[in-house]
C-alpha cells in the first residue's frame, strides 16, 4: 500500500515514518505539512493510505477531508490527545492512532485497512452481473462510457460503487461506499445523501457529482434528485405518464413523463 | 464531588422548606379564619345589642353559632381549593392569567357558600334574616363579601407562592453558578495543556533517534515543566524568574515540535526578576500567543516577550502574529479572563490583562500588575 503521511510536526512525521518502516506492506511515497501540500500529494500519488493529523495549522484535517474529489483513500487519523475528536472516531468507528503512537495499535490499525482493501478488491473483480442478484444490471460493455475516457484523458474517471466519499454531519462522520448511498438530493451548492439512517451532506453540487456518478448504477430522476438504481424497491404508474419509484430503506422519488420514458428505455435494456 | 453535594444540600434544603411551608399553611388557615370569626363576632354582636335589646340574649347563641358554621365551611372551602389548583397546574402562571382565574373562582367558591350557609340557617333552621330587607339582596350581599374575602384568600395565597418561588429560583442559581464557577477554576488552573504534553512526547521520542543529546535536554525541560505546574496551586505569587525560566522550558519545547516555525525574542529588565507574580500567569499568555498565533498558521512566526516597570506597575507583554477575533480558531478570551480574575483576586481592581490587535498582524497580551499593593 502506498501511504501519505500528513502532520504538521516534521518529528511526528519522522517518527510514524520510522514505526512504519516495519511495515513491509506499506510504503510511505510522500509526506506533507499542511491541508494545500497533503492535497496536491494526494492528486500526485494517489496513495492507497492517509496518516492524516487532525490539528493542523490552516485546515483541519477533517476540513481536508471534505475537500477532496472522491475517491477519498483509506484514512487513519491521528491525534496526541483531543477527547472531543476521539469521542467522534469511535462513535463513527474510524480508525485512528494516538500519539506518540503506540506500534501494536499502529500494527492493527494497518492490518484493517489492509483487509478492507482486500475485500474490495475482490468484489470489484467479481462480474457485475453476477454480483448484483436480484438487482437490476445490464448486459456488459453496455453503457459504458470506459471508452470515451481513454479517448479523452481530461475527462475525470467515473467512480465506481465501491468508491469512498466522505462526509460529515456536527460530530458525526462516514466514509461512505457510493453503492450504499440510495438518493442524492440537491441542496444549492451542496448535496444531501442518504444512506442506512443517515443523510448528512456532502460540500459538492448534484451536477458535480452526476459527473462522477457511473450512469448505469445511478439516474437522475430530476433536476433535484439522483436515485441509486440497486436500491429501487417498486415502481407505480404515477399522474400523467410518470413514474414514482419507491426505494428500500425508504423514500420516493418522482419521475415525470419525459424522465420516466428514459428510465424505461434505461431499464428495459 | 462538590457539585454533588451542593446538590445534595439543595435536596434537603427543599424538603425542609417543603415542611416548613406546610406548618406555616396551617398556621395561617387557622389563625386567618379565627381572627376573621373574631372580628364577625365582635361587630355582629355590638350591633345587635343596638338594633334588638330585647332578643338579644337568645341571638348572640344564635348569631355565634351561626358564625362557626360559616367560619368551619369557608376553611374547609379554601383548604379545598389547594388540590383543586394543583390539578390545575396554577402554580406555574402568572399574575396575568391567574387574576382572572382567581375572580371566577372566588365568586364560584362563594356563590355555594352563600347558598349553602344561608339556607342551611335561615331556610333550615328557620333563623330570623338580620335586616329587614329582601333575602334576595342580603344573599347578594353576603355572596359579594364571600368572594372578596375568598379572593382576598387566594391573593395572599399566591402572592406568597410567587415570591417565594422567585427567591427560591435565584438561590438556586446563585448555587449553580458558584459550583460552576469552581468547577471552571479547577479546570483552568489545571496548568499545561494536555494536547501539548503528547505531542512534546511524541517529538521527543522521535528526537531520541535524531538527536539524543537534545532529547535528554528536553526531557528536563518537561520535567521542570510539570513540576512547577503541579506545585502551581500551593502558592499564590512566586518571583517573576521562576515563572519565566519555566515559559523559556516551554518555549524550548514548542520549538522542538514547531521547529524553524516558531521564532522567540525575550526583552526582560532585569528590575523585574524579583517581583511577584501569580503562577502560570505568563505560561498562560505565552500558551495562547501559540495557540492562536502560532499553530493556526502554516508560516509560524515571533513570540515577542517584554517586562518592564512603568509608573508603579509590572507591565509584561506578549506580542504574537495573527489577528483578533477573526476566523474559526478566534480565542473565545475565557483563559484569558479567568486569568485577569485571578490576578485582580491577589493584587486588586489595579491589576489587569488586555488583549488588543497592533498593527494589521500582531496581538498584544498584556499583563499589568501595581507593585505597591503587591503582597510581601
Amino acid at each position: 500500500m502506498k501511504a501519505l503521511v500528513v502532520d504538521d510536526e516534521r518529528l511526528a512525521r519522522s517518527e510514524l515514518k520510522r514505526l512504519l518502516a516495519a511495515f513491509p506492506s506499506v510504503a510511505v511515497v510522500g509526506e506533507a505539512a499542511n491541508a494545500s501540500q497533503a492535497r496536491s500529494q494526494l492528486t500526485a500519488l494517489s496513495p492507497d493510505l492517509v496518516f492524516l493529523d487532525i490539528q493542523m495549522p490552516g485546515e483541519s484535517g477533517i476540513e481536508l477531508l471534505e475537500s477532496i474529489e472522491p475517491p477519498i483513500p483509506a484514512v487513519i487519523f491521528t491525534t496526541a490527545y483531543d477527547e472531543h475528536a476521539v469521542k467522534a472516531f469511535e462513535l463513527n468507528a474510524l480508525d485512528y492512532l494516538l500519539k506518540p503512537v503506540d506500534p501494536a495499535r499502529l500494527a492493527d490499525a494497518v492490518a484493517r485497512t489492509a483487509s478492507r482493501r482486500a475485500a474490495v478488491v475482490a468484489r470489484t473483480e467479481i462480474p457485475a452481473s453476477a454480483a448484483s442478484g436480484g438487482e437490476p444490471s445490464w448486459p456488459d460493455g453496455v453503457a459504458s462510457d470506459g471508452d470515451m475516457e481513454g479517448k479523452c484523458p481530461g475527462l475525470r474517471q467515473r467512480l465506481s460503487p465501491e468508491d469512498k466519499v466522505f462526509v460529515r454531519e456536527g460530530e458525526r462522520c462516514w466514509f461512505v461506499e457510493l453503492g450504499q448511498i440510495r438518493l442524492l438530493e440537491s441542496e444549492g451548492n451542496y448535496t444531501r445523501v442518504h444512506f442506512g439512517d443517515a443523510q448528512p451532506q456532502l460540500f459538492r453540487s448534484l451536477n458535480a457529482m452526476e459527473e462522477r456518478l457511473d450512469p448505469r448504477s445511478f439516474f437522475r430522476a430530476n433536476r433535484r434528485q439522483i436515485l441509486n438504481l440497486a436500491w429501487i424497491d417498486r415502481i407505480e404508474p404515477w399522474f400523467s405518464g410518470g413514474l414514482l419509484v419507491h426505494l428500500r430503506g425508504g423514500g420516493q422519488v418522482e419521475l415525470s413523463r419525459r424522465q420516466a420514458q428514459e428510465f424505461r428505455e434505461r431499464m428495459s435494456l | 464531588m462538590d457539585i454533588v453535594a451542593n446538590s445534595l444540600s439543595l435536596v434537603r434544603d427543599t424538603t425542609r422548606r417543603e415542611r416548613a411551608r406546610g406548618r406555616l399553611y396551617v398556621l395561617c388557615q387557622l389563625g386567618g379564619w379565627g381572627s376573621f370569626m373574631l372580628i364577625q363576632l365582635t361587630v355582629q354582636l355590638t350591633y345587635s345589642h343596638v338594633i334588638s335589646a330585647t332578643e338579644s340574649a337568645r341571638s348572640a347563641a344564635d348569631l355565634a353559632c351561626a358564625q362557626v358554621i360559616l367560619v368551619t365551611t369557608g376553611l374547609l372551602l379554601t383548604h379545598g381549593f389547594r388540590p383543586m389548583m394543583r390539578r390545575w397546574g396554577w402554580k406555574h402562571m402568572s399574575w396575568r392569567m391567574l387574576i382572572p382565574r382567581i375572580a371566577v373562582l372566588s365568586l364560584t367558591a362563594s356563590f355555594f357558600w352563600t347558598a349553602a350557609v344561608s339556607g342551611y340557617l335561615h331556610g333550615i333552621l328557620r333563623e330570623p334574616w338580620p335586616l329587614e330587607w329582601p333575602w334576595m339582596l342580603l344573599m347578594a350581599c353576603s355572596w359579594l363579601n364571600g368572594s372578596l374575602l375568598f379572593g382576598a384568600w387566594l391573593g395572599c395565597y399566591y402572592f406568597y407562592h410567587l415570591t417565594e418561588s422567585l427567591s427560591r429560583s435565584e438561590v438556586e442559581r446563585f448555587a449553580m453558578m458558584s459550583s460552576v464557577k469552581e468547577a471552571e477554576l479547577r479546570a483552568l488552573k489545571s496548568q499545561v495543556n494536555p494536547h501539548f504534553i503528547f505531542n512534546s512526547l511524541n517529538s521527543l521520542r522521535a528526537l531520541i533517534g535524531e538527536d539524543p543529546q537534545r532529547a535528554r535536554h528536553a526531557v528536563t525541560q518537561l520535567a521542570n515543566l510539570l513540576r512547577y505546574s503541579l506545585q502551581s496551586g500551593q502558592q499564590e505569587t512566586v518571583p517573576f524568574e521562576d515563572e519565566l525560566r519555566i515559559v523559556k522550558d516551554y518555549l524550548a519545547l514548542e520549538q522542538v515540535r514547531h521547529e524553524e516555525r516558531l521564532r522567540v525574542r525575550l526583552d526582560i529588565d532585569p528590575d523585574t526578576l524579583a517581583l511577584p507574580v501569580p503562577p502560570m500567569l505568563l505560561q498562560t499568555l505565552v500558551e495562547n500567543a501559540i495557540k492562536y498565533g502560532i499553530s493556526a498558521l502554516p508560516q509560524g512566526g515571533e513570540i515577542a516577550i517584554s517586562a518592564h516597570r512603568e509608573g508603579g506597575m509590572l507591565r509584561v507583554c506578549v506580542v504574537n502574529p495573527g489577528d483578533l477575533g477573526t476566523g474559526e480558531g478566534a480565542s473565545t478570551g475565557l483563559g484569558l479572563r479567568n486569568a485577569g480574575e485571578r490576578l485582580r483576586l491577589i493584587f486588586g481592581s489595579g491589576a489587569s490583562i488586555r488583549l488588543r490587535s497592533a498593527g494589521a498582524a500582531e496581538v498584544i497580551a498584556e499583563a499589568l500588575i501595581p507593585l505597591a499593593t503587591a503582597p510581601a
